[in-house]
């Protein structure tokens, strides 16, 4: 899944390290707050071990055997964002060391296996192995299916990645500068491979250390998994509240979410949303388009995403989506920023009487 | 008196033979390929160390004046939109590793054997006109009256790849073997690499043989106690799992280890360098020389676009 250098244009590799170095720059503030100044030696070993752990093979039932990648092994032992910095450590070795991916795709590189792989890898597992013991059979099955899910997502990633070179960059003769293959072949081929072997190696790679951290020494595994019980004796009962305010508003929203394309089913048009003619005037008992909104209704026309689709009106249903998720974003961006700022002005005035995090969250 | 050679000895096995061309053809075991893995590195890392230790001009280059002098010529050739000029920047690759002393039958099976090949196979059905329409112009069969084959720009494209793969790969080999690792993390520190991040990768390279050696001991001794061919079952996966599992934990104990032992040594959270570069003419020299060769090679890929 490495990709060399020549695959991806150097505006795409430019795009990736976009991508990785505010993660690599929240990754390595948050190992630190966790464990201080011993960041450096824990941090240097632990990514020792991720390239050694590159090197294992996986033996799978047919005589063959293929190497694991690692990224979801190292973000159920440690969390995601010490993953981020010891995959990424890594796989620096194996660009310089070994050619093994490229120096200007190192950024692509460590978007697909140092952060998309541990991630997914790490939602994955926590969705499925819930608040059960440590020792529960169900981490193993949680850690396998993580380590198939994130591998897989980590090949769809690099799939996308060169996919869309052809179409993005070609000469003026037509041939393709870069990975000369198309999205519709890109994504099977990756796809293929990994959902067959690659993503049941990793998986394999991931149930059986959890499995025999299970048997041999669960302090290790406790390191991550902060208020989790060792074992199903230990599980203290406790009035169990299944969703917590902060998820049910969450869930509430996206299903909302998704509900809202329901919209389009309604009969009629809300007064002249796409455009003053639209109105029904003898309906309304108008008798010519109301002056403000014919001037007003052009005012701006300089829209990104003008009519929820893209300026030359390709691929409708995909901009529609894309439209709604910028919109979500956007909206969410804005009022993050002004309940962190009210917060600020809070503190501010010394009103804060909001009990500080505590460091229990480990390397989450 | 006659002496038979006992039959065991005489039969043919692939060991002699990696490629499996003689004997039995027969494919690795997990295990026999995770300490050939392990051994290779640790060979190739060996003999980088030689190379750069070498007298060459690379060699006498500050590491930070070779690493930006690698950065521009890389961007370059990914720049590049025609094989011509693509091919220019892959000599001036072979004249810097003559003029390094490198062995040329090294450098070429270091660059070539395995990513540039394995592009050309990678890329070969997009030649065909199924994936890059365009001019057919070696026809192979008729689909519905159709002509289909090999087309102009498939071949092109391919072309490209290929020697744009070839060529930055060379240049970043050129760096890696003409640097100690030291050094060239040093020049990565210049270049803007957060200071953590150095320290982090240099006191992990250092820490990635201690691990290995861990692996090949235990891979060793299951081989080792291993009668007959390993059989990739249950207690394969087991071992799997433990030999990983027992890793990581060895890994969190000398991590402990290792901040006690910089603690005791004066750590307080940040570390200082105590080896300081000078550039030098002949680095600036090479910094401009490279500036300029990119600049021509450039220069000479838009004209030939006209």
């Amino acid at each position: 899944m490495h990709i060399p250098d020549g695959y991806l244009s150097p505006s795409t590799c430019a795009a990736a390290y976009a991508v990785a170095v505010p993660f690599w720059y929240v990754a390595s503030r948050r190992v630190k707050r966790v464990v201080k100044t011993r960041n450096v030696p824990f941090l240097a070993v632990l990514a020792a071990l991720s390239f050694v752990i590159m090197m294992f093979n996986v033996p799978i039932p047919d005589g063959t055997s293929a190497h694991a990648v690692g990224g979801g092994l190292i973000a159920i032992l440690l969390g995601p964002w010490a993953a981020v910095i010891a995959v990424s450590v890594a796989l620096a070795f194996q660009a310089l060391l070994f050619g093994d991916g490229g120096v200007l795709a190192f950024g692509a590189n460590v978007v697909n296996m140092a952060i998309v792989l541990p991630f997914v890898a790490y939602g994955v597992y926590r969705l499925i192995a819930g608040r059960s013991p440590l020792t529960a059979r169900r981490r193993v099955v949680a850690a396998a299916a993580a380590g198939y899910v994130g591998l897989n997502a980590s090949a769809l990633a690099t799939a996308i990645e060169l996919g869309i070179q052809p179409d993005l960059f070609h000469t003026a003769g037509g041939a393709p500068l870069y990975s000369p293959y198309h999205l519709s072949q890109a994504i099977p081929a990756m796809m293929f491979a990994h959902l067959t072997v690659a993503g049941f190696c990793e998986a394999l790679l991931c149930g059986a250390v959890l499995a025999y951290l299970q048997r041999a020494d669960v302090t290790r595994l406790a390191l991550n998994h902060p208020g989790i019980p060792l074992t199903a004796d230990d599980v203290v009962s406790r009035p169990r509240r299944l969703i917590g305010p902060g998820r049910a508003a969450v869930i509430g929203m996206a299903v909302l979410a998704l509900l809202t394309p329901l919209g389009m089913l309604a009969p009629g048009t809300a007064f002249g949303e796409d455009a003053p003619e639209d109105l029904n005037l003898q309906e309304l008992g108008l008798s010519a388009v109301p002056a403000g909104l014919a001037r007003y209704s052009t005012f701006w026309d300089r829209a990104i995403l003008g009519d929820y689709g893209f300026a030359g009106g390709e691929h409708p249903h995909l901009a529609y989506v894309l439209s709604a998720v910028i919109g979500i974003l956007v909206v969410g961006v804005v009022i993050f920023g002004v309940g962190k700022l009210t917060q600020l002005a809070a503190r501010r005035s010394g009103h804060d009487d909001e009990p500080h995090a505590t460091e229990s969250a480990a390397l989450r | 008196m006659t002496r038979q050679t006992p039959a065991w000895l005489l039969e043919r096995d692939v060991a002699l033979c990696p490629c499996g061309c003689i004997g039995k053809r027969r494919k690795g075991s997990f295990v026999e390929k995770t300490l050939t893995g392990t051994s290779s590195l640790l060979r190739q890392v060996m003999f980088s160390e030689d190379l750069a230790a070498q007298r060459g001009l690379l060699q006498r280059l500050d590491p930070r004046a070779k690493a930006l002098g690698l950065l521009v010529l890389l961007v370059t050739a990914a720049l590049l939109h025609h094989i011509p000029a693509l091919l220019a920047m892959y000599a001036v690759t072979l004249v810097l590793a003559g003029a390094s002393s490198l062995p040329l039958g090294f450098f070429l099976k270091r660059v070539w054997l395995f990513i540039p090949i394995f592009t050309g196979i990678v890329v070969l059905p997009a030649t065909l006109s199924i994936v890059t329409h365009g001019d057919v112009v070696l026809t192979l069969w008729h689909w519905h009256g159709e002509p289909e084959g090999f087309t102009a720009p498939g071949l092109t494209s391919a072309g490209l790849i290929v020697t744009r793969v070839a060529t930055s790969v060379s240049l970043v080999v050129l760096l890696t073997v003409t640097t100690p690792w030291v050094r060239l993390l040093a020049a990565l520190r210049s270049l803007g690499v957060p200071r953590m991040f150095i320290l982090v990768i240099g006191m992990a390279y250092r820490y990635i043989f201690l691990l290995l050696s861990a692996v090949t001991e235990m891979y060793e001794a299951r081989k080792a106690r291993t009668v007959g061919g390993q059989r990739h079952d249950r207690s394969a996966r087991e071992f799997l799992g433990s030999s990983a599992g027992f890793l990581f934990g060895k890994a969190n104990h000398l991590s402990e280890e290792v901040y006690e032992a910089m603690v005791s040594r004066g750590y307080r959270g940040d570390a200082q360098s105590i080896v300081t570069f000078r550039l030098r003419g002949l680095d600036v020299a090479y910094v401009l020389l490279t500036i300029v060769v990119a600049l021509a090679i450039y220069g000479g890929d838009r004209l030939l676009g006209h």
